[in-house]
């Protein structure tokens, strides 16, 4: 069973011993690449002057802020386009038309509107996060059983109520999926952002390492960006199993 | 199309024309400062005049071409890997469990790296494009080709089929839902990317064209650079959906 | 005279080389015995069918013979060599016709496959396959998708696969265990009629008795855990058979009462 457990990590190792090697025994002088030890010792050096801790607040407050926000306005639209069909059909053209347009072309209008800082990042986070909750949560509500609909009509519950009561409830658990597709979204948005452009948080964190021809940070940066998605996406899947237990995960098909 | 679907199709423009007309009444009563917010005539304007000097066309052009490149360098990349992974169960033991946790990582993180190898080039762009083109491709094959129906390798094994035989007349079309999904999410990555390369390295391309006309505050352009995007981003993803109907016709009987 | 001639016939018969033989075969899978010494021969032309409980391993000494599972003790021959692999001339019929048939590829497309397997050329495939789907009586059905037809059809479209191989013998594991009871007469009486022509040999898995009585030259029982055999009736009754005749014939109500009794004591 160990053995077992053991076998998909002997790749990653193998892969970083062979790396160290490399540039250890090759004496490599580079402004890319550094060994894996020093760029661990990078890591934790980072970690500790708090530059990375701080970084990463920067990210995961722009992130978060426009993930909240995005959600909301798209799960409003969602369960408003999945309950009226009318709504929809109206307003498809509408959505069509806005929704392939790349979340970071928006980018200039953002910045010279706002300027630098949280408030474009968010902006551009919000919306690049609208859209899958849109999108999924109209599905979720178009696929809740339609007895249940009937339910709230037989009781006669006003609108307000059959959200509230009926239709977030039975829709939840596919919407939190689409919650969790967001959230990773909108980390990787905001990274995006901040290495384009926007001088704050992690994604500026790496480019001025590159910029510094600091390999070493640049790379612990990397592995910790990486990792923060990782921890992101691992504690929703948990959260996810702990509400809606296996069957809602099994069935998002991921 | 039936008429009641077409009626709904006109009164949607309708309602998108109503959005734009509204556009043009807050930039005409100037609620918001024209120098962020053009009206539509202007961005209109602006989209002819661009295309009549041909500076937006070489602009679209170039994105095009570095998209392009990008997702079809990782779709063949991807679709090999990952039908050389997914094939073998040795593979998917030992490598499958790093590329899953390699899924998560904001694949943008990687373009100072990139830069800090090949510099602010069209091959920076290139590698960063097909990098972040790549996963869902080559994940998504991973898993079409783990996934064939073992009956079929069954079939094959007693028609005694060759081994190519096997891959391109069972696993390759049984995968080849997956691989499109993954094809159509990677073209949305590859937008994104060669947009943020073109910010980035300055490269010939829409970004750098929005990026600029952000920074002369020339919201016209601005706009007409915004639209054009948002129109590529619908084109490939109409195309994608065609190839996939044409692709998957068989699918669509069940 | 005529009598004896024919008695004399059916020893020839009997001493015939076998075609498929099993010499003590046993398969042991993840440390459990599925099939232990199994002794049985199969003649060239002979209608065998294989009956038992449900797990008795009657599938999986269906699958010794095609060559897809290799023996882990003692050996299953085909024509005096080892079954190790599978060979073209012995084709298989699965069960589960859904999963078998190519989704994305049409009714014609799936017996090409066949022909494609045995490197028959191009220009030459239209005609066999127009002559195949004739004869499972699907000609009207070459471009459909096999999502577009029914559970019927699509065993049939199985058996035009398998009989594009051109095969000597046919292995089917319960091919109409999942169709109603109209759709599987009609298919048992064109499988009789299909083999007959061609002198096939057969193998035939089922759970359903008065099928296997009514399809069979001979039917073997297997006991189950692990399988052997437990008894073997031969089944002489003339042919052609006939859905009515032959199922209200006397010998066929014998065999099904000793196989029924057969089969009732292994299920304690």
């Amino acid at each position: 069973m160990s053995l077992a457990r053991t076998k998909p990590l002997l790749l990653p190792l193998a892969a970083l011993l062979a790396f160290e090697l490399w540039i250890r025994l090759a004496h490599l002088q580079s402004d890319s690449l550094a060994p894996p030890s020093a760029v661990l010792a990078a890591l934790v050096a980072a970690l500790a002057d708090l530059t990375i801790p701080i970084a990463t607040r920067d990210t995961l407050l722009a992130a978060f802020a426009g993930l909240a926000i995005g959600s909301i306005i798209g799960l409003g639209l969602g369960i408003a386009f999945g309950v009226s069909s009318m709504l929809d059909r109206l307003m498809e053209v509408t959505v069509e038309a806005i929704r392939p347009i790349p979340s970071i072309a928006l980018l200039p209008i953002a910045l010279i509107a706002l300027g630098f800082g949280y408030r474009m990042e968010i902006v551009i986070v919000t919306f690049a996060c609208v859209w899958p909750m849109l999108i999924l949560s109209r599905t979720a509500v178009r696929g809740i059983e339609p007895r249940l609909m009937e339910v709230s009509r037989a009781l006669r519950l006003t609108p307000v109520q059959r959200t509230i009561k009926i239709i977030i409830p039975a829709a939840l658990p596919r919407i939190f999926v689409a919650f969790r597709l967001s959230a990773g979204i909108a980390l990787i948005v905001a990274v995006t952002v901040e290495i384009a452009i926007n001088p704050l948080g992690l994604g500026a964190g790496i480019m001025l390492a590159q910029q510094a021809l600091r390999p070493d940070l640049m790379l612990a940066y990397l592995v910790w960006i990486g990792a923060i998605g990782y921890g992101l996406n691992l504690a929703l899947i948990v959260v996810q199993h702990r509400l809606f237990g296996r069957a809602a995960t099994a069935g998002a098909g991921s | 199309m039936s008429a009641t679907a077409m009626i709904w199709r006109m009164a949607s423009f309708a309602v998108a024309a109503g959005f734009v007309g509204l556009w043009q009444l807050i930039a005409n009563l100037k609620l918001v400062s024209p120098v962020f917010l053009p009206g539509p005539d202007r961005a209109w304007t602006a989209l002819v005049r661009g295309f009549a000097s041909g500076d937006l066309a070489s602009k679209l052009v170039g994105t095009l071409e570095h998209m392009a490149y990008g997702w079809l360098a990782a779709s063949i990349a991807g679709i090999a890997l990952g039908a050389l992974i997914g094939s073998s169960r040795l593979m998917r033991t030992y490598i499958a469990p790093s590329l899953e946790f390699l899924r998560p990582l904001p694949v943008s993180a990687i373009i100072p790296v990139a830069i800090a190898l090949f510099g602010l080039t069209e091959g920076m762009a290139l590698f960063v494009i097909a990098f972040g083109a790549i996963w869902p491709i080559m994940l998504a094959t991973i898993h079409g080709f783990a996934a064939v129906e073992p009956r079929l390798y069954e079939v094959a094994r007693a028609l005694q089929m060759s081994r190519p035989a096997v891959v391109f007349k069972i696993a390759l079309p049984s995968a080849l839902p997956d691989i499109l999904a993954g094809m159509r999410l990677s073209l949305t990555v590859a937008l994104i990317l060669s947009v943020v390369c073109e910010v980035l390295a300055g490269l010939d391309g829409l970004g750098h064209w929005v990026l600029l006309s952000a920074r002369a505050f020339r919201s016209a352009d601005l706009f007409a650079g915004v639209i054009l995007l948002g129109a590529m981003g619908y084109v490939t993803s109409v195309a994608m959906s065609l190839a996939e109907r044409r692709l998957l016709a068989w699918q669509s009987m069940r | 005279m005529i009598l004896l001639a024919r008695l004399d016939d059916a020893k020839a018969a009997r001493q015939q080389k076998p075609l498929i033989s099993f010499n003590g075969a046993t398969l042991r899978l993840g440390g459990k015995t599925i099939i232990e010494n199994l002794d049985l021969t199969v003649r060239p032309g002979e209608f065998l069918c294989i009956v038992g409980a449900s797990g008795c391993g009657k599938t999986t000494a269906l699958r010794l013979a095609a060559g897809l599972y290799r023996p882990t003790g003692g050996a299953v021959t085909f024509d005096g060599q080892a079954m190790l692999e599978p060979r073209r001339e012995v084709a298989i019929v699965f069960q589960d016709y859904g999963k078998a048939l190519l989704p994305w590829r049409t009714a014609a497309g799936n017996i090409s496959l066949a022909l494609e397997a045995s490197r028959i050329p191009a220009r030459e495939r239209p005609g066999r396959i127009a002559e195949l789907l004739r004869k499972v009586g699907l000609p009207a059905h070459a471009e459909k998708y096999p999502a577009e037809m029914s559970g019927g059809m699509q065993q049939r479209l199985q058996i035009a696969r398998c009989l594009a191989q051109e095969p000597t013998t046919l292995l089917m594991d319960e091919p109409f265990g999942a169709l109603d009871a109209m759709t599987r007469q009609g298919l048992q009486d064109e499988v009789l009629s299909l083999t007959a022509a061609t002198n096939t040999t057969v193998i035939f898995v089922t759970h359903d008795l008065d099928e296997a009585i009514y399809l069979g030259d001979r039917v073997v029982g297997l006991l189950p855990h692990p399988g052997r055999i437990g008894i073997e009736l031969d089944v002489n009754l003339s042919r052609p058979r006939d859905q009515l005749a032959t199922r209200e014939h006397p010998e066929f109500l014998r065999l099904r009462r000793q196989l029924f009794d057969f089969i009732k004591a292994t299920e304690h």
